[in-house]
């Protein structure tokens, strides 16, 4: 019986292995020469997207027989994770979607992504079809990573209701700002303005603006470098002071709940003026307020920034180095002026494909919000992706401790500092 | 041959439990505490030397102390609780006063324990949310809205409200250790108080503490080990929020090591996390022994 036994373990343990080693060989057989194999990763498991894409992917694959598209899809963060974990050995997938700047920066620094300005000089066509100033969050060392696809950008939302109400206009100006603020408290207004402050990320939207409003362009691009920033200028302390007044109107709740709270208080008509990303208007619209508008961030008197720069950024598509000549053809269907109309018109979100957003595949709100992103005189990248994680990390608890009123912005101004001079090393 | 025969089954068992533990516990505990001589990230291959300046920053951190500060918080309130009042709720579900509605008020403090902590922690979101959270409306309702508060959100409270969620989840799971242990005490013992006429309240501190003495020593020692390896519930909860107010060791470690990037510093965090809960282990087994020489 002991002699079974142990026979018994040894064989159990060499099926074991047999099978995790032979599992792992399988992925890779590809038999058939003739059949081009196209790894296809996004990062929309949910709906609408991912039905949206597997029948792109089927009306490709009907147009060009001898191409076979292996698509993979996880969401949002795990989506970060994998990618993470891909582009540090040669799985990397030939064409996967991507976020701008930093995100898209460190994806670039693993030398596995192609340049793509030798095939977008080739197709001029295709490649003066998008939004030219989208480009920019993808553009590393002067050199085209990645194609932009959607578009977003962050504007103040306001109830055109309670404005009416309160015979109140749109602010042009941070002072006129206040002044509606004030007046919408006096009104009854428990909560004028509202953020959801759980969430980092908004409290970096915020910061990222202020900052681009406040700071002279030449300091914070030389600030947001890690290789050169300080962060001495005194407009980050005037900037956050700026935050500080503005979550004053926010009241207690702010800091205990998070964005998508703060999207159903303006939903609901609770709270009347929100900060949030165009890609949301459709959630709002779909909540039942039909009746709001929105405008940029206003001018802040004695600002040394660009007062019409708009803060959004683009998410699009990359290439891996050793995609084939079909992935390229592939990422000229995808982004199409055909393929991005039916896009919107699926999907909502709008689009870096000149002429593929209209009256017919959009809500009179989002047009007016596209609008908004095609004049914008520049593109500021989101903050959180802007600057090193680790600052920005700073900027998002210190915002919230701010909120709570447990520290000043020179306490934050110098821990910042403190932690750009360790990156620098 | 026949000895032979027989010393290589045992080893033939052991084996793939020692090959799985090596895998999964020791190489990578070792390779830890290799990595904390770093300074790399997730995305690029090199790693630089750095030799201790992971642990000088560790001096110099702030949130270290927040969270150690915390993680002691943890511990204590845990251990009144879920030790102390725990064992006072064993005593009374196992009273011959209780003994029809015991088994169904054991079930009703045990059903949180068999909740995925998880779940517990988004519900509490909501029991916590400051507009309509069910314990606002709670203390509107009873009249006490000046203790109303913005339970997640406020620097001092959010770290207790955590603690809170957490004495909720795990009470019910510490008193069912006790009640194991008090059914075990002899009867006599009691009938022997009885006759001399001591109370109930005596009869608790002369009898059942002193019988239970062991399991208070391991449950005390499992409290003390899981707060200081709490996660989930201040992560789910608060993310550590505001600003650094409710976050723990781990929490820490989990957002400097994968959030901001910075494996190296991570790992030396780690490493403090381990050589806290390696010693309180070492208590444990010592203390467990001396418990069996009685």
């Amino acid at each position: 019986m002991k002699k079974f036994l142990a026979i018994f373990m040894t064989v159990l343990l060499l099926a074991l292995t047999a099978c995790s080693s032979s599992a792992g060989n399988e992925e890779k057989k590809s038999t058939d020469k003739d059949v081009v194999e196209i790894d296809f990763f996004h990062r929309w498991p949910n709906e609408p997207r991912k039905s949206f894409y597997d029948q792109k992917i089927k009306e490709f694959e009907e147009a060009n027989p001898g191409v076979k598209i292996n698509v993979n899809s996880v969401l949002n963060d795990s989506y970060k994770e994998k990618i993470r974990v891909l582009v540090s050995n040669d799985d990397l997938p030939h064409i996967f979607s991507s976020w701008s700047d930093s995100f898209a920066q460190n994806l670039v620094s693993s030398d596995r992504i192609m340049a793509l300005d030798d095939i977008l000089a080739e197709d001029t066509e295709w490649a003066g079809n998008f939004i030219q100033s989208q480009f920019a969050g993808f553009t590393f060392d002067e050199k085209k990573y990645g194609v932009p696809f959607t578009v977003d950008g962050k504007a103040f939302f306001y109830n055109k209701e309670a404005f009416k109400k309160n015979n109140l206009e749109v602010p042009k100006t941070y002072k006129e700002f206040i002044t509606v603020l004030d007046k919408l408290k006096d009104a009854g207004y428990e909560t004028p303005l509202v953020e959801g402050l759980t969430n980092g990320w908004a409290i970096s939207h915020y910061m990222g603006t202020i900052f681009q409003r406040v700071v002279d362009p030449s300091v914070t691009a030389k600030d947001y470098n890690v290789e050169t920033g300080e962060f001495t200028d005194p407009g980050y302390i005037k900037g956050l002071e700026i935050f500080k007044e503005l979550t004053d109107y926010m009241g207690d709740l702010s800091t205990a709940i998070d964005h998508e709270a703060a999207r159903n208080m303006f939903a609901s008509g609770e709270a009347p003026i929100v900060y949030m990303q165009f890609a949301e208007v459709k959630m709002v619209e779909d909540q039942g307020l039909k009746d709001f508008g929105f405008f940029d961030f206003p001018e802040i008197e004695g600002g040394k920034g660009d007062s019409k720069a708009l803060t959004g950024a683009p998410e699009g598509w990359m290439l891996s180095k050793n995609a084939p000549k079909e992935a390229v053809e592939f990422l000229k269907f995808l982004t199409s002026e055909e393929t991005a109309y039916d896009f919107t018109k699926t999907d909502g979100q709008l689009n870096a494909v000149q002429g593929a957003v209209d009256e017919g595949n959009t809500s009179p709100a989002r047009l007016e919000a596209y609008e908004i992103v095609t004049n914008a005189s520049a593109t500021t990248p989101w903050f959180d992706n802007a600057v090193n994680i680790n600052i920005a990390d700073i900027f998002m608890r210190g915002g919230q401790t701010l909120a709570n009123e447990q520290t000043t912005p020179e306490e934050i101004m110098k821990e910042v500092q403190a932690e750009a001079k360790r990156l620098k090393k | 041959m026949q000895r032979r025969k027989f010393n290589i089954i045992p080893v033939l068992f052991l084996l793939p439990s020692i090959a799985l533990l090596l895998v999964f516990v020791y190489i990578p505990l070792i390779q830890n505490f290799y990595n904390s001589f770093f300074d790399f990230s997730v995305f690029s291959q090199t790693k630089t030397f750095v030799g201790f300046e992971n642990f000088k920053a560790l001096l110099a951190d702030k949130v270290v102390s927040v969270a150690l500060l915390n993680n002691v918080k943890y511990a204590i309130i845990s251990v009144v609780l879920q030790v102390g009042l725990a064992l006072v709720l064993a005593y009374i579900l196992e009273d011959k006063l209780f003994h029809r509605v015991a088994p169904f008020l054991r079930v009703v403090y045990f059903m949180p324990v068999m909740i995925s902590i998880s779940v517990v922690a988004l519900l509490f979101g909501f029991v916590y949310n400051p507009q309509m959270g069910l314990l606002n409306s709670f203390l509107e309702l009873i009249g006490l809205e000046n203790l109303k508060e913005v339970w997640l959100g406020n620097f001092e409270i959010a770290i207790y409200s955590v603690i809170a969620m957490s004495q909720w989840h795990s009470i019910g799971f510490v008193t069912l250790l006790f009640i194991v242990a008090i059914q075990k005490i002899p009867k006599e013992l009691y009938e022997a108080a009885d006759i001399d006429g001591a109370g109930k309240i005596r009869k608790f501190f002369s009898i059942t503490v002193p019988q239970v003495k062991e399991a208070i020593f391991v449950n005390t020692l499992i409290t003390i080990t899981g707060s200081m390896l709490v996660f989930n519930e201040p992560y789910i909860l608060t993310n550590g929020g505001p600003g650094f107010s409710s976050t723990v060791m781990s929490v820490h470690m989990y957002q400097t090591g994968f959030v901001k990037d910075n494996m190296g510093y991570a790992s030396t965090l780690a490493i403090i996390i381990f050589i806290l809960t390696a010693v309180l282990a070492l208590i444990q087994i010592k203390l467990s022994r001396t418990g069996k020489d009685d």
